[in-house]
């Protein structure tokens, strides 16, 4: 007894450093930020040696999603959505197809292998840049095709105006609910095979009745502002997208060749002999086999999607509002607008959307270590 | 329900041939095991009867037909892996009903199916388990459910009970043998361990280095090896080899070793006097105390003790024979002898295989001996050659 309570005041004691700072450094400077996030520090005064700083409570964020003047933090949190949606999409699809044929062991895989992760070691701003001029509106991609004697493209990558998939920002909370009740019916399908009953009662069901009701009764529903703003995907943002997944579809690839070379031969063998095809193998097999991969690569994707900042400064600079991004506003906000307490806000809500992504991964890897 | 046969199938991984050559038919139903050390080939002709290898040279047949150029997927053959190679994010049942669900079956026949085959090895309760959570037993018993519902032609274990502790490996070796029976489809099994081979084969092939060395039931291959190498890989203890010459004494054609002279039971006449000769005997055939009744006195001879060791029911004597020839004996009984004792040994020279010192190959058969399982060949040249005879029961 008393060796263990040695060794834990030891442990402790070691640990206590790194404790102390992580939580001056790390908690505590969150806990700063919310509290700045709630005060309405900014303006003419803000950078005075002692600042006016008042409590207004969450005035900030309420202004941040329905306030007059904020649309384009809204159209810039919609672009950092759909970013990180294309950007995932993009790059676990491609860099896991990409590992699928390189898994096939051809020629040069080695070489190829290298090649595909470079990308990674370049820093953003060198591959924005090279980018900025891939994507430029008379050069790089959109003049290939005159070297296939066809006309040029002329799609402005990095400066279209045109918006896709525009929704009424007036009906965030009809869509929220939406959103929900579609998630809910997923993760009951998904589950219908293993537990019918369990899956129908706790998922499917209320996911069809939040969505009919919503359907039903959604002018009912509480508007968020009183006119309405169309967001939408900004087709200015899908060079960046290119560019992004370009970057990290290698380092995708490099995960998941890992975790296709981990499975043991025999288990392909196995599946051959049981009459799976390659792509049977691929679906049912190896794919499954490496849902801890993809879960963490869609974590780590969606933080730097989610923290995105140097690659689109590079691309299209700050200013440009088709291509903005939470995190380049907060820094225009904060240190350009000296609005501190609304930059603070700004991110605290990326804080709290990159939390969406990480504490549901963190709950069930907690879960699974108990399990064992 | 197939035979196998193989025509001179040859295996090349580059310039290295591992596989020289090997003619082998399997009838229907046959239970074959390949045994032989580590590198000679054996799982390399199962991969090569399985599709996951190709076939260098020579042909492979299951059935009719000819698979060199067939699928894995297409030859209908399931296969046990060593370490079971079961898919770990599924349950028990889907591991075991992914082939049906691959062919495109009905869920109701698969889950039928899947239902009997658990029930029959036991696994009802586990079904919806994942393999992690199973014994290293009953993950043994889901490989082999997966492989029993798909009712293929040809069942194909490699060293499936390697990786099992040696008292579960008793159990479902004897659990093996009975699904054999019950199901009675033809098997090819890998193995190292010879008493796998012994007690599951209706014929065993031993291999070395890509080459067949013998086919033969297993009470021929124990009694009758057809060289050294088989001689001392089967049986454990292996067999005793020893020097010898050929002699004529009083008549009778027999072995001379330095002090002492064994008659052989009939003349041979590929035999000639002056002839250096090995002689094989298995340690079971060297007999002490009350067995020695049994044994003509021309058998026998005063070996010295060097050391016993008690297995049990039996003990096993470390025996110096002309104070230089080793040998040792498996007899009967619990038996506490001092170490440089003398004690009387009779050999049962009726069982004796004589070698050629230089090629190693055994020197046609002394005698037939009783009990040699009906139906196997008598001439032992022809498994030597590698050209195999159907065993047919």
């Amino acid at each position: 007894m008393r060796e263990v309570s040695r060794d834990r005041i030891k442990a402790f004691l070691t640990l206590l450093p790194s404790i102390v700072l992580i939580g001056i450094f790390v908690y505590g400077f969150i806990g700063n930020t919310i509290w700045i996030s709630l005060t309405d520090w900014g303006g003419v005064g803000a950078l005075a040696e002692d600042p006016q700083i008042s409590y207004i409570g969450f005035q900030n964020y309420v202004d941040l999603f329905t306030g007059f003047l904020e649309g384009r933090f809204r159209q810039d949190l919609v672009n950092a959505v759909y970013y990180s949606v294309l950007l995932l999409a993009g790059a676990v699809g491609l860099g896991m197809f990409i590992a699928i044929l390189l898994d096939r062991k051809p020629m040069g895989e080695d070489f190829l292998r290298t090649i595909f992760l470079y990308p990674m070691s370049l820093s953003f701003i060198v591959s924005g840049t090279i980018w900025r001029w891939l994507l430029a509106p008379q050069g790089g991609v959109n003049i290939l095709p005159t070297y296939a004697g066809m006309e040029p493209l002329s799609f402005q990558w990095l400066a279209s105006k045109e918006s896709v998939l525009l929704f009424n920002w007036q009906n965030l909370l009809g869509i929220i609910l939406y959103i929900a009740a579609f998630i809910l019916i997923i993760v009951g399908l998904l589950g219908l095979k293993r537990d019918p009953n369990r899956a129908m009662k706790r998922w499917i069901l209320p996911g069809v009745i939040i969505g009919a009701i919503v359907w039903l009764f959604g002018d009912l529903l509480p508007q968020a502002m009183i006119m309405e703003e169309m967001h939408g995907l900004n087709l200015a943002t899908l060079g960046i997208i290119l560019a992004t997944v370009w970057q990290y579809s290698g380092y995708t690839m490099a995960l998941y060749l890992a975790g296709f070379n981990g499975i043991s031969q025999d288990l392909r063998h196995a599946a051959m002999l049981d009459g799976a095809s390659e792509w049977d193998y691929y679906r049912r097999i190896a794919i499954p086999m490496l849902k801890p991969i993809t879960i963490s690569a869609v974590i780590i994707l969606s933080h730097i999607s989610l923290k995105m900042f140097d690659l689109i400064f590079a691309m299209t600079g700050p200013d440009n509002a088709e291509t903005g991004h939470p995190a380049l506003n907060m820094y225009l906000t904060t240190f350009r607008a000296n609005d501190f307490a609304k930059g603070a806000a700004i991110a605290i809500v990326l804080f709290m959307v990159a939390a969406m992504f990480i504490i549901p991964y963190l709950i069930s890897s907690y879960r699974q270590q108990k399990g064992e | 329900m197939a035979k196998v046969e193989l025509k001179s199938v040859v295996k090349r991984f580059g310039d290295v041939r591992v596989v020289h050559g090997i003619d082998l038919e399997i009838a229907d139903n046959e239970f074959i095991v390949l045994v032989g050390p580590s590198g000679c080939g054996k799982s390399t002709i199962l991969r090569m009867v399985a599709g996951l290898e190709s076939i260098s040279d020579g042909e492979i047949y299951i059935g009719d037909r000819c698979v060199n150029e067939v699928d894995p997927k297409s030859r209908n053959v399931a296969m046990v892996f060593q370490n079971y190679a079961l898919y770990p994010h599924m349950t028990v049942h889907d591991n075991m009903g992914f082939s049906l669900d691959m062919a495109k079956r009905p869920q109701k026949e698969i889950n039928e199916k899947v239902r009997k085959a658990a029930s029959m090895l036991e696994l009802e309760p586990y079904l919806d388990r994942k393999p992690e959570a199973l014994s290293g037993g009953q993950r043994q018993r889901v490989a082999m459910g997966r492989a029993i519902v798909r009712q293929p032609d040809v069942f194909l274990f490699d060293e499936p009970l390697s990786n099992l502790d040696a008292q579960l490996r008793t159990q479902m070796r004897m659990e093996l043998k009975k699904l054999h029976m019950k199901f009675s489809t033809t098997t090819i099994y890998v193995t190292h361990d010879q008493i796998e081979a012994m007690t599951l084969a209706d014929r065993i092939v031993i291999l070395k280095d890509g080459l067949i060395q013998q086919v033969g039931t297993p009470v021929e291959v124990y009694e009758k090896p057809a060289n050294v190498f088989v001689a001392q890989f089967i049986g454990n203890p292996p067999m005793n080899i020893l020097e010898g010459t050929v002699a004529r004494d009083q008549g009778r054609l027999g072995v001379r070793t330095k002090r002492s002279f064994f008659p052989l039971q009939e003349d041979r006449k590929n035999l000639w006097e002056g002839q250096k000769v090995l002689f094989g005997l298995r340690p079971d055939a060297i007999k002490i105390g009350d067995s020695l009744n049994r044994i003509p006195p021309e058998w026998r001879c005063t070996a010295q003790v060097e050391l016993t060791e008690i297995l049990g029911g039996q003990s096993l004597l470390d025996l110096v024979v002309d104070d230089e020839i080793s040998l040792i004996a498996e007899v009967e009984g619990r038996v506490q002898m001092q170490a440089g004792s003398s004690v009387e040994v009779g050999f049962c020279f009726d069982r004796v295989v004589l070698f050629d010192p230089e090629t190693e190959e055994a020197l046609s058969s002394v005698a037939q001996l009783e009990g040699t399982a009906e139906g196997t060949t008598p001439e032992r040249d022809i498994a030597h050659k590698k050209e195999i005879e159907v065993h047919t029961n």
